[in-house]
């Protein structure tokens, strides 16, 4: 796969997994269409996400019904699964744990920091993906790869089982994808 | 726009909207040098005031790497003596737990469907204020209640409410100690009465729970009493853990006044009381004898259960210990109609002790205006002052709906800060005396807070609006319209904490680290841009917290430095002050206008027509029947921290007590699954069989049973009480919560 399409898959995978937003979801059938073309998909996979985009055109429908899905898998309460690395990665399952610090390190290391709006904790699922993106972009393949590898691995093995198994369409279904992406078939990518 | 186009357009800033830093603007390019700062920090300490409850403790706070990694008791705080409670300890695992509210939210679904949209700040606002709008338009002002548990941001909360012209103002306190208030104003002019319990040499307490309900000054005093040979004598249907650490007479529950009239009669008969005392301190002594002087122990000992020989010992032992004897005044939820003079003949008893402003006693809380008329002592009288001067509110068109303020009622006594929270969801499903189409509640969950949760849930869903401000989804955040996400204690400055008792107290809570989820904020900012977005900026003249703390500190001759670097301020070298310390003849007024203890209360007998303590008998249960009763766990605080991590981890979930002759009875067996229905409310349990319970009884502990699903560790878990208990207001508007029977059967 060349550096400009892992870069792109990379932002692709990380507007999803951000907090829904009209320009993502107005873009989803185009980012749907992506990973059609780059990621080995099943069919039934696709076809689901189609139906979504489908059952809720491009706008504020769409957006609440992305909200509606987004906020009991990731955000507030009952939460199917917390977006944040360090809750899977380190003792006591909460946020700002050691693997939070352990990526702001290596964010740093390479030259980056969170924004000044700091919006989103630096362990988010959407944070490190975009990380990566910008990496891909710059192309600082090493840096990517031990990134990928030190923390993006370990943080999709324990999040996309939970995410696969909500059952909540798009984002199962975009769990589904980055899986057979990062996790199955990236060598052969 | 092509998807190539897009998603090269946010990567290499081609074209369009989230271009500006590449990607989506997460990430930036920082300054090495600041990177590398960042990760030297070192440990540090700062100080601040726990929040995990409300006794509001002075805590050190330990932060590593910009995160609080330990919360610690303030080593120079000699009320704490540097300790926390397990509820103080685990702070920093609600402050990062992924459960948190992090953004504003509107309800999307049905009421009760938990389906929310996050929003920004400003659309939560618009949202509200439209809506607030429209309720007063169509009804008026007043038709908005706000509900808030007494905290230092309620001058803010409430001035929403006031702007509006609503005088709907509500406390948590009539489902807590509100009751308690009433008795201290009606009998000492206000209610800033304290105890001092580490000086005590025979305590007696009515239920109240110190080692479980914990507060950790109270509890080092009572330790400090017991530890120095002082008795502990304990009256609950329950064996408590305070039952444990002294004498368990297990009362039949709702009859405690009886008790304590009957060791009145008692010392009136045997002259055990301070007659000095009483005839220089005190007003309308003669008609409580009146009032007791057919309370014989023979008598008490039908209503209680005590056998009479029982009472007089312990009357007896009692007095002998005056005056540095504490009959306990309690602290929790009222239990019957006429609670409130229960806490007035306590206090009653007490001064027929001469208990009153010596070591071992009660005082009054020794603010500035109590220190200046002592030359010795003005040095030490400071005082906080106001943060901000807002303009006058408009007057309410109509009076509260509880009737609180109204001369002649009890709701002239009832406490105007306080009110009958209760009477809300009254007014909103019949209309009466008027109907309430708004609420907003800031760290108050009426759900699970107050009687007849199914009830309050009804009518919650036929508002135009409900608000909850808080940091979890709580019960009531679940079924509200609108929810703001709060930030923690630790990440936040509040008004400066006044925590006044033998000497003057001002204690700061300040930020330990930067916010943790960045949308969140402290109370006093939200009420206050919701305030500027609905029009009424001019009642919030202020920038920001930090000016406000150094104008309430420069009225103290304080500095919000010296403030933020020690935690707290008592006056250097002042030693506790108890007016009749030194002398038990000194002047020792109460607040009342004659300055006098008023045994017989004019002011209530003008609201209630009862200046001076009746009994009431309060049915007992039938047989097959229990009375219900609950009460508070030492890792929880009320309906607060069930979901906070750590805490859950210690007590998820709650059991029924039963004894176990009366289990035996039913064929229940400990961990046996049960059901418990109160006639129209059932609910499931895990029954714990015991003896440390009365037959006629039983008991849970309170706050669990959780509704919302999105507390996924006490969702469902356990007995929520208050699914049981109904909504019966007290004879001064308090909730009633030990009159309800129930009965238990196998699941």
């Amino acid at each position: 796969m060349v550096q400009e399409t892992r870069g792109e898959l990379y932002l692709s995978f990380a507007g999803i997994w951000q907090r829904p937003r009209r320009e993502i979801a107005d873009h989803l059938e185009e980012i749907i269409e992506l990973w059609s073309e780059e990621i080995e998909i099943p069919p039934e996979t696709v076809a689901v996400l189609s139906a979504f985009c489908q059952r809720y055109p491009a706008g504020e429908e769409r957006l609440n019904a992305l909200w509606a899905e987004y906020i009991p898998l990731f955000e507030t309460g009952a939460v199917e699964a917390p977006p944040y690395a360090s809750v899977y990665l380190d003792k006591g399952r909460q946020v700002l744990g050691a693997e939070t610090r352990a990526v702001q390190a290596f964010y740093a290391s390479t030259g980056y920091g969170m924004g000044n709006d700091k919006q989103e904790l630096s362990d988010h699922l959407a944070v490190e993906l975009e990380f990566l993106a910008l990496l891909a972009r710059d192309g600082e393949e090493t840096s990517g790869e031990t990134f990928r590898q030190k923390h993006l691995l370990p943080f999709l093995q324990a999040i996309l089982p939970r995410i696969k198994g909500s059952r909540r369409p798009v984002y199962a279904q975009a769990a589904e994808i980055l899986d057979n992406w990062q996790l199955k078939s990236y060598e052969r990518g | 726009m092509k998807r190539r186009d897009f998603l090269k357009g946010a990567l290499y800033g081609t074209g369009g909207t989230m271009i500006a830093l590449g990607g989506f603007g997460t990430l930036t390019k920082l300054d090495p040098k600041k990177a590398a700062a960042a990760e030297q920090d070192a440990l540090s300490t700062v100080f601040s005031t726990c929040e995990m409850c409300t006794s509001r403790c002075t805590v050190a706070l330990k932060v590593k790497n910009g995160k609080v990694v330990k919360a610690e008791g303030h080593p120079n705080d000699t009320s704490t003596g540097g300790s926390i409670c397990a509820r103080g300890n685990a702070a920093p695992s609600l402050l990062y737990d992924p459960e948190r509210i992090k953004k504003p939210m509107i309800r999307t679904g049905e009421r009760g469907d938990g389906k929310f949209k996050e929003v920004s700040w400003d659309e939560a606002y618009s949202y509200i204020t439209e809506k607030l709008k429209n309720v007063q338009k169509q009804y008026g002002g007043e038709a908005l209640a706000v509900t808030s548990r007494v905290n230092p941001n309620d001058i803010f909360f409430r001035s929403l409410a006031r702007a509006m012209g609503s005088p709907n103002m509500f406390s948590h306190e009539a489902t807590c100690p509100m009751t308690r208030t009433v008795a201290l104003e009606a009998t000492f002019g206000n209610p800033y009465i304290g105890a001092d319990y580490g000086n005590a040499k025979y305590i007696i307490t009515n239920g109240r729970n110190f080692f479980e309900g914990i507060h950790v000054p109270m509890v080092k005093g009572v330790m400090k009493s017991i530890s120095n040979g002082g008795k502990l004598v304990v009256l609950d249907p329950r064996f408590s853990v305070t039952a444990a650490k002294g004498e368990w007479v297990p009362i039949k529950g709702a009859t405690d006044l009886a008790f304590i009239m009957a060791m009145a009669n008692v010392m009136i008969s045997e002259n055990l009381y301070d007659k000095e005392f009483i005839a220089q301190y005190s007003v309308g002594f003669d008609k409580w004898v009146e009032a007791v002087k057919d309370k014989t122990p023979a008598w008490a000992e039908q209503e209680t259960g005590i056998p009479k020989d029982k009472i007089v010992q312990i009357t007896r032992d009692f007095a002998k210990a005056k005056p540095n004897c504490l009959l306990e005044y309690g602290w929790r939820t009222p239990w019957t109609g006429n609670d409130y003079q229960l806490r007035r003949a306590i206090m009653i008893v007490n001064m027929m002790m001469g208990n009153w402003e010596v070591p071992g006693g009660y005082f009054r809380k020794k603010g500035a205006a109590l220190l200046k008329p002592y030359p010795e002592l003005q040095q030490y009288a400071k005082s906080l002052g106001g943060g901000m001067v807002q303009p006058a509110f408009p007057k309410p068109v109509k009076g509260r709906i509880d009737g609180t303020g109204v001369k002649g009622t009890p709701g002239q006594v009832i406490p105007v800060p306080d009110g009958a929270v209760g009477q809300i969801p009254e007014s909103i499903l019949t209309g009466k005396p008027y109907p309430i189409k708004a609420w907003m509640v800031y760290r108050f969950n009426p759900v699970i807070s107050m009687p007849e949760s199914e009830r309050v849930i009804e009518a919650i869903k036929k508002l135009d609006l409900m608000v909850t401000c808080d940091v979890y989804m709580t019960d009531a955040a679940y079924y509200s319209d609108v929810v703001l996400p709060e930030c923690t204690y630790m990440e936040r400055y509040d008004p400066m904490i006044d925590n006044t008792g033998l000497t003057p107290k001002f204690q700061i809570r300040q930020p330990a680290v930067s916010v943790v989820y960045p949308d969140t904020k402290p109370a006093w900012q939200i009420f206050k841009e919701l305030g500027e977005k609905m029009g009424y900026g001019q009642y919030f003249p202020f920038k920001d917290m930090e000016e406000y703390l150094t104008k309430q500190l420069a009225a103290a001759g304080l500095t919000l430095a010296e403030m933020k670097e020690k935690g707290f301020w008592v006056p250097p070298g002042m030693k506790p002050f108890f007016m009749r310390g030194k002398d038990p003849k000194a002047p020792a007024p109460t607040a009342t206008a004659d300055q006098k203890i008023q045994i017989f209360s004019e002011e209530l007998e003008e609201a209630t027509k009862q200046g001076i303590p009746e009994y009431k008998h309060y049915p007992q249960p039938e047989n097959g029947k229990f009375r219900f009763i609950q009460g508070k766990v030492a890792v929880h605080t009320n309906a607060g921290t069930h979901n906070v991590p750590v805490l859950n981890e210690l007590m998820p979930t709650n059991t029924l007590w039963i004894n176990s002759v009366s289990a035996g009875k039913l064929g229940i067996k400990e961990g046996d699954s049960i059901i418990i229905s109160a006639g129209k409310y059932e609910h499931k349990g895990i029954a714990k069989v015991t003896e440390g319970i009365r037959p006629d009884s039983v008991f849970t502990y309170h706050g669990f049973g959780r509704i919302s699903p999105k507390m996924t560790r006490a969702y469902g878990k356990g007995i929520n009480d208050n699914k049981l208990i109904p909504n019966e207001l007290g004879e001064i508007g308090n909730v009633v919560s030990s009159t309800t029977f129930v009965t238990v059967r196998k699941a």
